[in-house]
């Protein structure tokens, strides 16, 4: 199990569905970003933390010093095009910070496209995790998953900058992917139950897991409860959240079988 | 066709004595845990007997290689020549995703350089007209080096129980399988 990709993935994702967070609302709500520091508080965060899963993902290599050539195999490896997308999105980050400060006319627009290029870096990570050794990761699971746990940390998070009356976007994409999160989650398993060898293997460790049952207690049963009470996103639950999403993606790297541990065995 | 080099592993000649394994160990004494050649005993339900059926396994020098399309820094190349897929260390930096992605868990990660490494099919020995040292170590000829674009044996398959089915990757390896074993009777007086 990798550490360090874990946090890469799980806190870059949720960098990105903070930026398009502030798309949603500029365009749902007609916000103009830069006119409330709450609202630049918002992007400086997005801007930490996937800075944090920058430098998380660099502690996985054996070489660090030569991460700089990850860059170089952009034709085929979908490695080099995910590094190369959440760079551009850390760049636009810091280009949209001094435009939100300086309430430069071309902030709105330099926002959507950096709410764009961090997902079309979240689908550059799903690629990389859907490769044939896992055949039950081998298709657009990744992809949905990364996504939700965009749109589920960035919802969450992007709470702590908006005042309590004007949350309700906020809550209705966070019960929105909290709902779709719940059902994908528990019925994955047994699509996976249904496939060819190694595929139940990964759906039994699933289903026989405690850390599968405690996250979908602790993440979507409490937070979809609370969520329901409250009808507003209180302080903590985010942070519930990503506990719950970290748990989410330390399954996927250490649950999901391999093909070659079937050597010998019928597939 | 190209030419293209891969093994061929005759089930039915093996005798799972590891030679092979050795001989790639004793070769390049790889680190301990690091193995780029291993044996695998068939499970009873491909091969149902009391008798032990084998698959020698190592690098399959593929057509489309995984490792080759994933690997962010272009450490691995393929020869032009012969289709020999080579891992060059001196670019690995350790990323892991080759050992994550590669369906037959060939590459694997050496613990004191922090790079991935994998069988080369003996490629200096290949360019000096040898055998890779598995093959020329097999007592049984079990195991073989062969050229896809001129080897034709009826009897040998790629898809094999057992071993994971990826046509697009199109592994460069054929196996024979393992023959029901036979009943030998003494004649009756």
């Amino acid at each position: 199990m990798e550490l360090s990709l874990v946090l890469f993935t799980v806190l870059g994702q949720m960098a990105v569905g903070m930026t398009v967070m502030m798309v949603l609302r500029e365009w749902k709500m007609s916000e103009v970003p830069g006119i409330s520091s709450s609202l630049s508080g918002q992007w400086v965060l997005a801007g930490l933390v996937v800075l944090a899963a920058l430098v998380a993902s660099i502690f996985h290599l054996g070489h660090p010093e030569h991460s700089y050539r990850a860059l170089v195999h952009l034709s085929t490896s979908w490695l080099s095009r995910e590094i190369l997308f959440y760079l551009l999105f850390g760049c636009l980050i810091v280009i949209g910070f001094f435009a939100i400060q300086k309430r430069s006319p071309s902030r709105g627009i330099l926002i959507k496209v950096t709410g764009v290029v961090g997902l079309i870096a979240v689908v550059s990570s799903g690629m990389v995790y859907s490769p044939p050794s896992f055949p039950a990761l081998n298709n657009g699971i990744p992809i949905f998953f990364f996504m939700l746990t965009a749109f589920i940390l960035g919802s969450a998070f992007a709470s702590y900058f908006v005042e309590e009356e004007k949350q309700s976007l906020l809550v209705y994409i966070l019960i929105s992917s909290l709902v779709v999160g719940l059902i994908v989650n528990l019925l994955i398993p047994s699509i996976w139950l249904s496939g060819g060898k190694v595929m139940q293997m990964t759906g039994k460790a699933y289903y026989g897991s405690v850390l599968y049952w405690l996250r979908l207690a602790g993440e979507f049963g409490l937070g979809l409860a609370v969520l329901g009470m409250m009808k507003k996103i209180p302080a903590w639950l985010p942070i519930i959240l990503l506990a719950g999403e970290l748990l989410g993606r330390i399954m996927v790297f250490s649950h999901v079988v391999n093909t070659s541990v079937n050597m010998g065995i019928l597939y | 066709m190209k030419k293209q080099l891969g093994f061929f592993h005759d089930s039915h000649l093996c005798i799972g004595c590891n030679t092979c394994a050795i001989a790639c160990k004793n070769q390049y004494h790889q680190e301990v845990g690091v193995v780029w050649r291993r044996v695998v005993s068939l499970s009873e339900e491909i091969y149902p007997h009391r008798e032990r059926a084998f698959r020698s396994l190592a690098c399959n020098h593929c057509e489309n290689p995984v490792c080759l399309e994933v690997c962010p820094v272009q450490a691995y190349t393929k020869r032009e020549k012969d289709g020999v897929v080579i891992h060059n260390q001196d670019r690995c930096i350790g990323c892991g995703n080759c050992i994550r992605s590669c369906p037959y868990g060939v590459p694997q990660f050496n613990p004191v350089l922090k790079k991935a490494e994998k069988c080369s099919l003996c490629w200096q020995r290949l360019d000096a007209g040898l055998d890779p040292a598995c093959v020329q170590a097999c007592p049984t000829k079990a195991l073989q080096l062969i050229d896809l674009a001129t080897f034709d044996d009826p009897s040998a398959t790629q898809k094999a129980p057992g071993f994971p089915d990826f046509p697009k990757i199109n592994p460069s390896i054929r196996f024979r399988e393992p023959r029901l074993p036979e009943v030998v009777r003494r004649e009756t007086l």
